[in-house]
């Protein structure tokens, strides 16, 4: 398998054409705060106050390279980066020619073409831009480490168009590997054909069907097991809010309190999406579903969701994380975390999923609102390491947008009044609050 | 040597759990089962049981995680019985047809409401629809020989199915006797090889999908539920001939011979026979043989394995007599009588007579089925050969 590399990416929308990146860029590479020296480029867009870039893209078939007579231009293997000789270099700009994005120009000043080296992976006009016009893309990580492990889960399930959940269990397999048994109880996932139907199955590893009630259970006892006659194998869980925060609840905290050696995923989708959209006790306050209706008397459900992640918490578990569909590399690093921890003992991560059916939210807007939502801080992305005792934000969102931003995107929350949208932001105020302190208390009790 | 002990019915069968040599044993307390419970933990805790002590929130997830042991290989123990069974009835229904070899003692107890911690078959009978073979102990020697032997035949090949080894709560629980305790080594030699997840598993050595979406109209949906459930019916008559071998073999090696499936007991000769399940027996062989010295021709029939039911063994011991009173130490609500008079009603249809038959129900909560209730019971049957029948069912502690 071929690799991906990290990436500088430009939001057109977000920038205003200030230059700062330009001034960065030849200070960082010439010294000198003369623009000349840029090799990143912002000019004027088609239309009045559109800005466009040109960037070298670091292509993976460079141009430049290929017509490049004097094997001046190369493209490193590892980063990914094309670097110029300037003891090869022939002077006769057949590559900026050949680039179509004016990724490698005519430096007036020296006398020589210039391109962006990536700064040795710190981009500092990545630093400059304060709008976030500019991001330094890492996320290729996953493709270069996890790309080549084979994929676990077949191809043709019959999940939502847009679902999320499928993008999830296909990852969570391939890094978790063939030495794995897997449970998925009755909800979206089994649904879909994980465990299988009528004699087929879609999981290469281990798969069951556990009692929409005993996921925990039943991993444990499998898992202690294993450890009797000296097999390290893994247990993984993905379950449903249903599995975790209702029904299957006291299985799950009877687990966690025994520390019982378990990857435990709970794929929060905010309600029995399978079942044809009814509330759970993760069904956020307002929200519209088959129980919850909205008539002329019921507005959505009147109560806040379980919160389930702080439970756990305080059910101190190896390792406690929430995670959003929407950030995979975010999801990826407490994944890994989570396969160390299950060594010792529970290792419970809650993954906001976003659920294109039940939310009456288009497939495509799916990642848009899984952003959004952490960006609300409606679900806050952190983890708590037991080992350390450490707890902290692995996305802190210091200006949090409006709620509105995420509910006005989501049809179940289509009918919500003035005050309900209140009570929402207040609530979503008072959960980041209340983490907050969590951590706080944690760094006082280290001291 | 085997050794002689003196214990209770639930230290007995916590001994015979040491002796069958469990991976793992699952525990969660509740009355008249607590001591048992409790047996086993401290042989754990005392290294006469090698196995995982799973100490955990409640009997839902003691069968759940012996369920999740035994797919990955373990031979697996607990017990439980009354409200912890009816908790527990989510994963206990699904055992049966997932075939797996899981022992299980139901230390017998009535249903509340009213609410009750005392003896009665109510438990174990409103489960015996569910695909368990259960078997029902007369003495406490019973009860260890039997834990043991249920491994036997929870294993076998043929078999592949969760045994209920039952014993009457406080009756059986609490009453103590003289036992002989068997050496390891002649049971390990009894036991012979685990088997326990030949057919389904959780290993990545073997992986496989456990318990996929099975049935629905279309596609090969019908045909394969029916495959599985005509599997499970298979295995439960081949349970039949198993037990058999089983006891015999049993009793070949320690010398101990019980009926495996119907005890006929004083038959020869009989006119007609109470037909009993569990302890009571005891008493009621006690008032056969005094109304036998009276010159009264009644014998007894003691069910020891109730599911699968043995009906061959049952019309045989049913066509020597003329007249059945059958007791219950439960109640089969939607009949007005007990369940086992149901199943013996049942039997009785394979006559080539038809012979009467009465249901008495005794020993509900607790309650003392003593001589002198079998007397009456020996009585009202009596009568029927004169061509009585009395109002259904009696209710044996009705005016105690």
């Amino acid at each position: 398998m071929g690799r991906s590399y990290h990436t500088i990416a430009f939001d057109a929308q977000k920038c205003n054409g200030c230059q700062e990146c330009e001034k960065a860029c030849a200070q960082a590479k010439a010294g000198v705060t003369d623009l000349v020296h840029s090799r990143i480029k912002v000019s004027p867009g088609r239309k009045e106050g559109e800005w466009g870039l040109a960037l070298c893209r670091q292509c993976a078939q460079p141009l430049c390279v290929m017509n490049c007579p004097g094997g001046a231009l190369s493209k490193d293997p590892v980063s990914g980066v094309v670097s110029w000789d300037e003891s090869r270099c022939v002077g006769c700009k057949l590559c900026t020619l050949a680039c179509a994005y004016a990724g490698i120009t005519f430096n007036q000043a020296t006398g020589q073409v210039m391109k962006c080296d990536f700064c040795g992976g710190d981009p500092a006009c990545v630093k400059s831009c304060e709008r976030g016009a500019l991001q330094h893309l890492t996320g290729s990580d996953i493709y270069n480490e996890w790309g080549d492990l084979e994929d676990l889960f077949v191809p043709g399930i019959s999940a939502c168009l847009g679902c999320n959940s499928e993008l999830l269990v296909r990852h969570t397999l391939r890094r978790v590997g063939p030495n794995t048994v897997v449970a998925t109880p009755p909800g979206c996932i089994a649904g879909v054909g994980a465990v299988g139907v009528n004699g087929l199955t879609a999981t290469k590893t281990p798969v069951f069907h556990p009692l929409l009630t005993n996921t925990a259970s039943m991993l444990a006892g499998a898992r202690r097991y294993y450890n009797r006659i000296g097999r390290d194998v893994t247990m993984l869980a993905f379950a449903g809010d249903g599995g975790a925060a209702d029904v299957g609840f006291q299985s799950l905290s009877g687990a966690a309190e025994r520390g019982e050696q378990i990857i435990f995923i709970c794929v929060d989708n905010e309600g029995y999406m399978n079942t044809g959209v009814q509330r759970s006790s993760t069904t956020p306050y307002g929200a519209w579903t088959s129980t919850t209706p909205v008539g002329s008397v019921l507005r959505g459900k009147t109560r806040d969701a379980k919160p389930l992640p702080i439970i756990m918490l305080m059910h101190n578990c190896e390792y406690v994380a929430t995670a959003s569909t929407a950030y995979m590399e975010d999801y990826y690093q407490k994944l890994e975390k989570a396969i160390l921890a299950a060594k010792k003992g529970m290792a419970y991560v809650h993954v906001f999923s976003p659920c294109p059916t039940g939310w009456r939210l288009p497939p495509a807007r799916l990642i848009e609102a899984g952003r959004k939502a952490v960006q609300c801080n409606l679900m806050p992305l952190w983890e708590y390491e037991s080992a350390t005792g450490d707890m902290r934000f692995t996305h802190p969102v210091d200006n949090p947008l409006p709620v509105t931003d995420y509910l006005s995107m989501i049809g179940k929350y289509r009918h919500l009044s003035a005050e309900q949208t209140q009570h929402i932001q207040e609530h979503a105020d008072r959960q980041v609050d209340l983490l907050r302190k969590f951590m706080q208390q944690r760094m006082d009790l280290a001291v | 040597m085997p050794k002689t002990i003196v214990c209770d019915g639930n230290e007995a069968a916590a001994w015979g759990v040491s002796r069958a040599k469990p991976d793992m044993v699952a525990v969660y307390p509740i009355t008249p089962q607590s001591s048992l419970a409790e047996y086993v933990s401290q042989f754990v805790a005392d290294g006469i049981i090698d196995a995982d002590l799973m100490d955990v929130e409640g009997e839902h997830s003691v069968l759940s995680v012996l369920q999740g042991a035994c797919l990955a290989g373990a031979r697996t123990f607990t017990a439980t019985c009354g409200q912890g069974l009816a908790f527990m009835f989510e994963p206990y229904f699904r055992t049966p047809p997932l075939r797996l070899p899981i022992v299980m003692s139901i230390v017998t107890r009535d249903g509340i409401t009213p609410q009750c911690v005392w003896g009665g078959q109510q438990d174990a009978m409103t489960v015996r629809e569910v695909g368990w073979i259960q078997m029902y102990c007369e003495t406490v020697q019973e009860v260890l020989d039997t834990v043991i032997l249920a491994y036997r035949v929870a294993e076998h090949r043929d078999v592949m199915l969760p045994v209920n080894v039952c014993h009457d709560g406080n009756y059986l629980s609490y009453g103590v006797e003289k036992v002989e305790l068997p050496d390891q080594e002649d049971v390990d030699r009894f036991m012979g090889e685990k088997n326990t997840n030949w057919h389904v598993a959780l290993d990545p050595e073997r992986p496989m999908g456990v318990d996929p979406l099975t049935g629905g109209a279309t596609g090969n949906g019908p045909a394969l539920f029916v495959r599985y459930r005509k599997g499970s019916c298979k295995a439960m008559q081949n349970a039949l001939q198993v037990i058999c071998d089983v006891h015999r073999e049993w009793g070949e090696q320690f010398g101990r011979h019980y009926a495996p499936l119907v005890e006929e007991y004083r038959l020869d000769g009989a006119d007609f026979a109470l037909v009993t399940i569990g302890s009571m027996t005891g008493a009621a062989k006690d008032a056969v043989d005094a109304a036998r010295e009276q010159g009264v021709k009644v014998g007894l029939i003691k069910i020891k394995t109730f599911r699968p039911f043995p009906l061959e063994a049952m019309i045989q011991a049913l066509s020597k007599v003329k007249a059945v009173g059958v007791v219950d130490r439960s109640v089969s609500f939607g009949w007005n009588s007990g369940p086992v008079y149901q199943e013996t009603l049942s039997a009785l249809y394979h006559l080539k007579e038809r012979i009467p038959a009465v249901s008495f129900i005794g020993g509900l909560a607790g309650a003392d089925i003593t001589e002198t209730h079998l007397q009456r019971v020996i009585d009202v049957t009596a009568s029927l050969l004169q061509g009585h029948m009395p109002a259904q069912p009696i209710w044996l502690n009705e005016n105690d």
